[in-house]
């Protein structure tokens, strides 16, 4: 038996590692926030891309442990309390792509971005149909389809931007994990 | 020596991770049926949120602002020479009007003054910018960096340099939301210029809101102008909607003046529905002219002696008390 180590890392070390460890949560946040900032207006299109969902589905696909699904949740919750729609709509959306990703996290354990990318297509999808059923279950009218599928094209097309952005942002975490 | 390659590979799905999963999709659920019985909290937290996201939001923006500013200073770069051309022609026509314009101002004031109407009271207004997106595919409200310490409230309507946007639909200290037109929930008493048909301009989150409660035979034709009514006393009068346009099916739909795309800085009108207008009782006779006195070209001189209710004596006094009142 290898005897036990005393020497521990230090109390900052430790504050440091757990700031590091809620970086994807902020980043998380950060993406709510990006949502809102009305950057299609520049261009003159009205999308607010999910970015969000990018990166519930980039943690949930690489390290859902640094993103448990509390903070998903949260991140949801915050992008509900600031758009008008219903509370509890992209809450719902996104702990359960959260959820669907993880159970097909072997299939990105590759890392081959093409793999992310059509993975990233298709959860968009899912996420979209879910988000459009439960706003139009919860306003009792179907809700015209046009624009979530304009949001979820403009997301799909941004994401591997975002994606190499959150890569780096892992790169950072990678020691300590 | 175990654990340094023989160390197991994480569970898919950990026993407490599914749980604490389980346990967050039934939290939504339950969120999103709650919201839909009980709004009051919802729409309390949301504010309160909204108040504290505002100036991450207003700085978030900015540069936003500064690259829209950008984008379209270059576009009008390219245009500069036509723009110009086409602005002297528009100028000259302008003028004309404007000959036209003065002289009806100057008939309708004596109308007024002869007929004892009475004008609404001025409004006053608060500008601001849009700081927030509609973040969302389901809804069509911005977030505007003015609330209460501007004076902004619930029901207040918005408008742009164009027309009108929408109304506010809650307001905290610093941030307020605006409904647009087009969102699901939005509905606003119009009417249709030139027949004067009162209709409901609803919102259904498309580009084109719907003109609704319109009786068949009414004589509306693409093209008309949809004005505000003021019916409901939430907004003022005759602000300008849009255009009515027909879609493929027939539906009469408006095209709106304001363009949501590149909202920016938007006016919040503070009106109030005149309801405390002090009492006007026509003048008792309408006398003929008389020829020497008052010398206005020979026309009936009501105006001169009802002296009080001449136009901007009754603007001012009625501009007093909408101001006082608010």
């Amino acid at each position: 038996m290898k005897p036990k180590e005393t020497i521990g890392p230090t109390p900052a070390a430790r504050a440091g590692k757990l700031a590091l460890l809620t970086l994807p949560f902020l980043v998380g946040l950060f993406c709510v926030f990006l949502t809102f900032v009305p950057i299609g207006s520049i261009v003159g299109i009205e999308v607010a891309p999910a970015f969000a969902l990018m990166a519930v589905y980039y943690w949930a696909a690489h390290q859902p442990e640094t993103f448990p699904p509390y903070a998903v949740f949260a991140v949801g919750l915050l992008q509900d309390l600031l758009s008008a729609g219903p509370i509890g709509l992209w809450a719902f959306t996104y702990v359960v792509i959260y959820g669907v990703v993880q159970t097909q996290r072997l299939v990105f354990a590759g890392r081959v971005p093409l793999v992310l990318w059509t993975g990233f297509a298709l959860t968009a999808l899912l996420a979209g149909a879910i988000a459009w059923g439960v706003a139009s279950l919860y306003y009792a009218r179907v809700l015209p389809p046009g624009p979530v599928l304009l949001q979820l094209i403009v997301t799909v097309a941004l994401f591997p931007i975002f994606a190499t952005l959150f890569a780096r942002v892992e790169r950072i975490l990678a020691p300590s994990i | 020596m175990q654990d340094s390659f023989s160390r197991p590979a994480p569970p898919i799905l950990g026993v407490s991770n599914r749980v604490s999963l389980i346990f967050m999709v039934t939290l939504a659920v339950a969120l999103l049926l709650l919201g839909r019985a009980e709004t009051y909290v919802f729409d309390q937290a949301r504010q309160v949120v909204t108040d504290l996201a505002a100036p991450v939001l207003e700085l978030g923006s900015r540069p936003v602002a500064a690259g829209r500013r950008l984008v379209e200073r270059t576009d009008e770069f390219a245009y500069v020479f036509d723009e110009n051309e086409r602005l002297r022609q528009e100028n000259a026509e302008l003028l004309t009007w404007k000959e036209k314009a003065l002289k009806l101002q100057a008939r309708l004031a004596r109308y007024e003054a002869l007929l004892n109407v009475q004008l609404d009271p001025s409004i006053n207004y608060v500008t601001g910018r849009v700081i927030g997106d509609t973040g969302g595919p389901f809804v069509e409200t911005f977030i505007v960096n003015l609330g209460h310490e501007h004076g902004v409230e619930s029901g207040q309507a918005v408008v742009d340099s164009e027309g009108l946007i929408g109304r506010i639909v809650s307001s905290g200290e610093r941030a307020s939301r605006i409904l647009l037109l087009t969102d699901l929930n939005s509905r606003v008493p119009v009417t249709i210029e030139p027949t004067r048909q009162r209709a409901v301009l609803s919102g259904d989150n498309t580009v084109w809101p719907k003109l609704e409660f319109l009786p068949a035979g009414s004589g509306v034709v693409p093209g008309d102008h949809v004005v505000t009514s003021g019916h409901g006393g939430l907004m003022p009068p005759g602000l300008p909607v849009g255009t009515v346009i027909q879609t493929e099916n027939g539906d009469l739909r408006v095209q709106t003046f304001s363009n949501r795309n590149r909202l920016d800085m938007v006016r919040v009108l503070q009106y109030r529905f005149p309801m405390d207008v002090p009492e006007q009782n026509p003048p008792s006779k309408l006398t003929a002219p008389v020829p020497g006195e008052e010398g206005e070209e020979g026309r009936p001189s009501a105006a001169g002696q009802n002296g009080a209710f001449g136009g901007p004596a009754v603007r001012g006094s009625l501009a007093g008390a909408g101001g006082a009142g608010q």
